[in-house]
């Protein structure tokens, strides 16, 4: 598509923006992906529909505000970048124009909008915050009716129990000879919500001959980054790699939006400093998943009942990260399991990062197609490869009144492990 | 409001007495009085995405964008529309690729993406009706379950939406088998330009009467905007065999196509790419062509399992001669799906190599492919403007994407001539503009290229007649400023490959026509039925006899109106072709009295109807104005589709005088199995099974008789597979049948609509769930019945006198007499509509032509 964008002025990565808009040739085949096209039925809140605003707000035609609240309601899936034939790399164009949105002023049509979303930016990062945060939301859950309804959609997501955490020692011994050594992120929201998660993913890892090496409990950026918090995002990031050693084979992830967040690192570290480092950490981020399935030859699992498994692709893995076919290889290797595919068009779960913080309903809508789906399918349990997916469906699952469980794939995995080796 | 018709026969001026644009807060105020304010989008920003479609080298933003929700908001703000004169586009997902869905300056879109509810789907009768806003695929998702699947399948078919398609009679990779979109579309409910709702067609698949749902298919939004679509479905195809070949050479390929034509096989899809287009789609999607092509050929078999492995011999023999380097088939419906990918993502992957580009849809005959990509060969380095080519070959419709930076100072301009020489040079060779995206705001430049003086005219008078206020998707297809109408000839000249006698018959009734009242025309006058106007002069184009033009290449014929179909057959049976939907031959029938009547046989339920197979006609007007429109090759979207309005229309409309058909390679054999059932309604439950399982049916009919039903189902195909296959039909069916594979003698008699003498014969389209009811109310009469093309058409004969219309009034039906003048033509209601008269009053405005049908209906507002 022609557009008329000035690349000599602009935010840093201007040229990447106008790249996409130029590969995009307005053909429409991101529309039938996109769940909030499919939410809203809307031009407006489709890729081609953003991308057109996006063209028109960098060429100063519509005023960037203006533009904004169909750039906000985007998840940031990309589910449309899998679809697109074009190869418009349309998270180019979308982490970096809310940066650029971020200095400028907002239409806001929900008052407890910016503060939801402040809130969740200054907890969800930093597990001593969101800790307290947590205990704070059991304490006062008999006084929920007092809870102002605009921030509801932030304490309805508290898990009515906190996990007991045991963080992770510093180093994991591999079982066997050595295969690999490892860095593992450990998170900063998933080791507070889902310390178990960690622990299924060494295990596995060790029981594969794989050294881990987990980080302390920082935050990758991820969540800035894709809010459009870029200065945020690089500190945060910048602590990480800080804190990441260099002497490893891999840099394994199992949160989906981290890993898609760290192979962003060059763009978000364009012109910046320390952007040298940056880009070495992210070309050595691997979805665990992926790192297993490329390992190969792993132990072999055995369930002690068979269970019918659905597999949720997690937006971040399945289209920003490519992954989908390596965690049904590994499910599909364990005795016992059998995997079954959701019937549903496929669409995100509405977690998308904060997006169940900011847009309440339609992430709710989606949520519901997705449990719904989840139930649709029979399974016994359902595995994702995202603690933000697994927050989400499980929520909405509960609300169906369903009892289906969401585990992490590595989770499920570990169900096969032989007993001897179970923490 | 005033009309623009005018009382004079000479061609009409349309000029649009639209009053002055109202201001964009009074349009908006009014909008969201009739719908929403919520759903009525008047914002900069909300505006500004929908300036484009698929073709973003046109923008223009609307006053406001209204989210539609209802058919009744559609019609509330049509006719606003229409009493404001501001002009509107409706739009789908716009993906149209001329510009079709562009807005207009001033005027409003209705965004009908939100219409997107299947609203019934009845198995049985193979039919689905659903609104404008559904998804093109979602048809075939939401059929599959019954073993039905929808055939027109454009390369965006995941997000185009059926609404479009019918406005731009959109087409895909699979028309050279089963036709564009206006082959399974069988009727609508409208609104028209004025906001009269109306609705054409039923669910049939046959009509009674002008083929309107065939006029309103590709009239590019002009006519109005489609409520709601009735559409015919197909069993699923039983087994695909997608076979790629390479080639060194982009000419090469282009012959290739020629001699897998010339070998008698009807692939289901014959597609091109070059390698440009093979680039952009591997890194696109991987789709696994071979590695260093200069083209490579897809070509897809489909059918039944026996049928397409007896297929393949002789196709991969055909491709090893062509001078193919390497031949490869799809081993999984995984590859398959792929190499479809690949070629349906070729488009928007190009996007990969240039930042801009246009994509022309322009069709040339099939044998001169090879010629017409050299041509656009030389064009291109000519212009140093690279040009991929991916197209339709086996209809020969190209699609050359010419590359060019919009950015660079010129090179629109430079890229739009370049098009302009390709599209030139199609018509040149005698091909179309457009084969299936239609006119819309790209090429309404050529199309007076294409059709000139009255034949445009014509066009345009049809516009101003249907909208006066000139509303409906202004722009598109026609420039506004007709060519001064003054400055032209008063009637084109005749062919010159006409013989001297056949040009002095048609210029005398061209010097007649203005001077007689009532005309009736006939051919050789065996449809003594629709002959019951005494008064009138009789003017018969059975005088006008003879192949005007044959090429068996390319799968067309042209031929004077009153060539006996019998002689059309005989002459096609010798290159081992024939006219698929084995039009009856009784009575010395003439193809214009075929046409005329819309009549069709039983292969009709296989590949389509006498509607789906006319491509041109060449006519005289109520004033004897000589006329032409459609063209000479397979495949066209250019102009609204007359041809396809005078089937059926019974002389009412036009006389005409030549007519081109697509024709197809014969079958080798037949063969046919028959079973006997107990009851009317056992007989329907296995038509249907028959109809949706997996087999490639070429006949089916049901004749109840005493003490039962006679069921008669029959394939076409080679004779070495023909044992297998009736035997896998037998046991499918499970029941009690008979085979017999020599059946000409038989179908002969099925195909047939004969009379004893002094008996009467109508013709009634009917859907197969109505057959049981029918039959309960015929029971205890004499009259004989057949029911064919798989129980949508029901041959009725007997007494002339029987109270028919009594009969068939009380189910809804409504049936034509072919034999026995005492019957009144029509039997049982034909509802006249506003479309029709006002069609009339621009064909014939003094209503010199007579027919059966109530023309005296409404009038123009």
């Amino acid at each position: 598509m022609k557009h008329a964008i000035e690349l000599t002025q602009g935010p840093p990565a201007v040229e990447e923006m106008a790249t996409a808009i130029s590969n995009c040739v307005h053909c429409g085949f991101c529309l039938p992906v996109c769940p909030t096209y499919h939410v809203m039925g809307e031009e407006l809140d489709s890729p081609r529909g953003r991308i057109f605003l996006m063209k028109e707000a960098l060429e100063n035609q519509l005023p960037v505000a203006e533009v904004m609240p169909y750039v906000d309601r985007c998840l940031g899936c990309m589910a449309c970048v899998t679809a697109c034939p074009s190869g418009v790399e349309y998270g180019e164009l979308l982490s970096p124009f809310r940066a650029m949105a971020e200095e400028e002023e907002r239409l806001e049509t929900d008052r407890f909008g910016p503060l939801r979303r402040r809130m969740a930016l200054e907890t969800l990062p930093y597990p001593r915050r969101l800790r307290w945060a947590l205990a704070l939301s059991q304490w006062t859950r008999p006084l929920h009716g007092a809870v102002p309804r605009g921030l509801r959609p932030l304490t309805n997501l508290a898990p009515r129990r906190i996990p007991r955490t045991e963080a992770l020692p510093p180093v994991l011994a591999p079982v066997g000879e050595v295969r690999a050594r490892v860095a593992l992120l450990t998170g900063c929201a998933q080791s507070v919500l889902a310390p178990d998660l960690n622990w299924a993913t060494a295990r596995i890892l060790q029981c594969n001959g794989v050294e881990v090496v987990p980080t302390a409990q920082v935050c990758c950026g991820a969540l800035d980054m894709h809010a459009g918090r870029a200065e945020h995002a690089r500190a945060h990031a910048l602590a990480l790699c800080e804190a990441l050693p260099t002497d490893v084979d891999a840099i394994l992830t199992n949160a989906a939006g981290c890993g898609s967040g760290m192979h962003e690192y060059p763009l978000l570290f364009k012109d910046a400093p320390g952007a040298e480092r940056a880009r070495q950490v992210a070309s050595k981020t691997q979805d665990v998943s992926r790192f297993l399935a490329q390992l190969g030859d792993l132990v072999p699992l055995r369930l002690p009942e068979p269970l019918r498994v659905a597999y949720h692709d997690a937006c971040h893995l399945q289209h920003a990260q490519k992954v989908a076919g390596e965690p049904r290889a590994l499910l599909e290797q364990v005795e016992g399991l059998t995997l079954v595919e959701l019937g549903d068009e496929g669409f995100c779960c509405g977690s998308a990062g904060i997006y169940n913080v900011e847009h309440p309903e339609a992430a709710a809508e989606l949520g519901q197609l997705k449990a719904q789906a989840v139930v649709d399918s029979q399974a016994d349990v359902l595995a994702t490869g995202n603690i933000g997916c697994l927050t989400q469906v499980g929520l909405h699952l509960q609300n169906l009144g369903s009892s289906i469980p969401v585990q992490h794939t590595m989770q499920v995995l570990a169900r096969g492990l032989p007993a001897s080796t179970d923490r | 409001m005033t009309t623009v018709l005018s009382p004079d026969p000479s061609p009409v001026r349309t000029v649009p007495r639209r009053p002055e644009p109202l201001p964009a807060p009074a349009v908006v105020s009014a909008l969201e009085r009739i719908v929403d304010p919520a759903r009525v989008l008047h914002s900069e920003a909300e505006r500004t995405p929908f300036e484009s479609d698929g073709l973003t080298a046109f923008r223009a933003r609307p006053h406001a964008v209204i989210l539609v929700e209802t058919a009744q908001e559609i019609v509330d703000l049509v006719r606003w529309c229409h009493a404001t004169g501001t002009p509107y586009v409706a739009r789908g997902s716009g993906t149209s690729l001329s510009g079709g869905s562009m807005p207009v300056h001033q005027g409003v879109v209705l965004a009908l993406n939100r219409m997107n509810r299947i609203l019934e789907i009845q198995p049985d009768d193979r039919i689905c009706r659903v609104e404008p806003g559904v998804i093109n695929l979602r048809v075939s998702q939401a059929v599959q379950s019954h073993g039905l699947y929808y055939a027109p399948d454009p390369s965006s078919q995941a997000i185009c939406t059926i609404g479009g398609n019918v406005a731009f009679n959109s087409g895909g990779a699979h028309c050279l088998k089963y036709g564009m979109t206006s082959n399974h579309v069988l009727g609508m409910t409208c609104v028209l330009p004025t906001g009269e709702v109306e609705t054409f067609g039923r669910d049939s698949l046959e009509g009674l009467g002008p083929d309107l749902p065939g006029l309103f298919v590709g009239s590019e939004g002009r006519f109005g905007v489609a409520l709601d679509i009735t559409l015919r479905l197909l069993p699923k195809v039983p087994m695909y065999k997608t076979v790629l070949a390479a080639y060194s050479s982009l000419t090469d390929a282009g012959d290739a196509v020629s001699q897998v034509v010339a070998s008698g096989l009807l692939p289901g899809a014959i597609e091109i790419m070059d390698r440009l287009s093979i680039r952009a789609a591997e890194v696109s999607v991987n789709a696994g062509y071979p590695e260093g092509a200069a083209a490579i050929l897809i070509v897809e078999l489909e059918g039944e399992p026996e049928q397409v492995a007896a297929d393949y011999l002789r196709l991969s023999a055909v491709l090893r001669q062509s001078g193919a380097y390497e031949i490869r088939e799809a081993r999984s419906e995984a590859e398959r799906t792929q190499i479809w990918k690949g070629r349906k993502s070729a488009f928007s992957a190009v996007g990969r190599l240039s930042p801009d580009f246009i994509v022309q849809d322009g069709v040339v005959p099939r044998s001169r492919l090879g010629e017409a990509l050299q041509i656009i060969e030389r064009l291109s380095a000519q212009y140093d403007i690279r040009v991929a080519n991916v197209f339709h070959a086996g209809d020969g419709n190209l699609h050359p994407l010419i590359l060019f930076d919009g950015r660079e100072e010129g090179a629109l301009h430079r890229a739009e001539e370049l098009a302009g020489e390709i599209l030139h040079m199609c018509i040149d060779m005698g091909g179309s503009i457009t084969g299936e995206h239609g006119v819309g705001m790209e090429k309404r430049d050529y199309l007076p290229a294409m059709y000139q003086g009255p034949d445009l005219q014509l066009l345009h008078n049809l516009r101003a007649a249907i909208d006066p206020m000139g509303v409906a998707n202004l722009g598109k297809m026609l420039l506004e400023d007709v060519p001064d109408s003054s400055t032209q000839t008063r009637s084109a000249s005749l062919p010159a490959n006409y013989p001297a006698p056949s040009q002095d018959r048609i210029r005398d009734w061209q010097a007649r026509i203005p001077t007689l009242d009532r005309i009736l025309i006939v051919g050789q006058g065996g449809k003594t039925a629709v002959d019951t106007q005494p008064e009138a002069t009789r003017l018969s184009t059975g005088e006008l006899s003879g192949v005007i033009e044959y090429d068996p290449m390319e799968y067309t014929i042209t031929a004077f109106a009153g060539t006996p179909v019998a002689e059309l057959q005989e002459l096609l049976a010798a290159e081992n072709q024939y006219l698929p939907f084995c039009p009856p031959q009784a009575q010395g029938a003439t193809l214009g009295g075929t046409l005329a009547c819309g009549l069709s046989g039983e292969g009709r339920i296989r590949f389509g109807g006498i509607r789906d197979f006319i491509l041109g006609v060449r006519f005289l007007d109520g004033e004897g104005q000589l006329l032409y429109s459609g063209g000479r090759v397979v495949k066209n979207a250019a102009g609204f589709d007359i041809a396809k309005l005078l089937v059926g229309s019974l002389g009412s409309l036009a006389m005409m005088l030549e007519v081109t058909f697509k024709v197809f390679p014969r079958p080798q054999t037949h063969g046919t199995l028959i079973g006997r059932v107990a009851h009317p309604q056992a007989a329907v439950e296995l038509m249907s099974r028959i109809g949706k399982g997996p087999f490639e049916i070429s006949g089916l009919c049901m004749l109840p008789e005493d003490g039962g039903c006679t069921v008669y189902a029959r394939l076409a195909g080679t004779p070495d597979v023909m044992p297998e296959r009736l035997h896998r039909l037998g046991a499918y069916l499970a029941a009690d049948t008979q085979a017999r594979e020599d059946d000409g003698d038989l179908w002969r008699g099925l195909d047939e609509w004969s009379s004893l003498p002094g008996e009467a014969v109508w013709r009634v389209p009917i859907t197969p769930s109505r057959i049981p009811a029918l039959e309960e109310r015929l029971r205890s009469s004499s009259l004989r019945r057949r029911y064919g093309m798989g129980g949508n058409l029901l041959w009725l004969s007997g007494e002339p006198a029987a109270p028919v219309t009594e009969i068939l009034n009380p189910l809804g039906l409504a049936g034509l007499a072919l034999q026995g003048a005492q019957s009144p033509a029509i039997v049982g209601r034909y509802p006249m509509t506003t479309l029709l008269a006002r069609v009339k009053r621009v064909l014939d405005p003094n209503a010199r032509f007579v027919s059966p049908f109530p023309f005296a209906g409404p009038a123009t507002s």
